[in-house]
């Protein structure tokens, strides 16, 4: 039997905000995410397309340097897995895959509101049969305290779909 | 020449508004734009060097099942 006190009490994931994406946008930013009230994020992009084929890049804040990740990905055509490094780069860089059929991606953040630095970790696939899978983990490069985050197109623009960022509550 | 757009929202209220991506955020997104093309290129040089090299695996007489339990 589940009593109501467990239930207040249980931890999981708590809706902060979910944004639909307008038409024909380079960059989405989301102000006021992260606070005092969570250590931990989960912000999903879904639904949508892109103008072309390409990626979403995140900044937190207006940081633009700092930026270190591992990426690892594999095409749906051969399975091969490659890695790929970037260092202080100006962003994290192919966070979130788009073409011209979808958006879709996952991303976990910790401690982007404490001065910390922030890690993240993403997963995401493109929805095209020269497509492929991506995985990056990384981190930024200082302790500053963020509430907000941008993603930006590595080429062409967005339309429609939706970023929704959650926090893990304890 | 197509307008960038931005989309800004705040997560506390729900609000948002559509803006022109300022000069800065031009040239940041064009840096961006070149770790793009430069990832791109890194990754199809890989994927040339791989199917190089698997040729001339199979050149020195391995077969297609040996290639395989070498580079999986």
């Amino acid at each position: 039997m589940t009593r109501s006190r467990d239930v207040a009490t249980q931890g999981g994931l708590v809706l902060i905000s979910s944004t639909t994406i307008g038409s024909a946008v380079s960059s989405v930013t989301v102000t006021n995410a992260f606070s005092a009230a969570y250590e931990n994020y989960y912000i999903t992009v879904t639904g949508g397309a892109g103008s072309a084929t390409g990626y979403l890049n995140m900044q937190l804040g207006s940081t633009a340097t700092g930026y270190y990740r591992v990426n690892i990905l594999a095409p749906y055509s051969t399975g091969t897995v490659s890695s790929f490094a970037s260092s202080n780069a100006t962003s994290w860089i192919a966070v979130f895959p788009f073409t011209t059929n979808s958006i879709a991606g996952f991303a976990d953040l910790q401690n982007p509101f404490n001065t910390k630095n922030t890690h993240l970790f993403t997963r995401g696939s493109q929805s095209n049969t020269a497509g492929e899978i991506n995985i990056n983990s990384g981190y930024l490069a200082d302790t500053t305290s963020y509430t907000a985050f941008t993603l930006t197109t590595s080429t062409g623009t967005i339309t429609g779909g939706t970023i929704s960022v959650y926090g893990y509550k304890k | 020449m197509e307008e960038l757009k931005a989309l800004i929202v705040d997560a506390a209220t729900g609000e948002s508004y559509e803006r022109p991506l300022t000069a800065e955020e031009i040239a940041d997104r064009e840096v961006m734009q070149a770790e793009a093309v430069a990832r791109q290129a890194e990754q199809d040089a890989k994927a040339a060097a791989r199917v190089s090299a698997l040729e001339k695996l199979s050149a020195l007489g391995l077969t297609d099942a040996e290639v395989g339990a070498l580079v999986g």
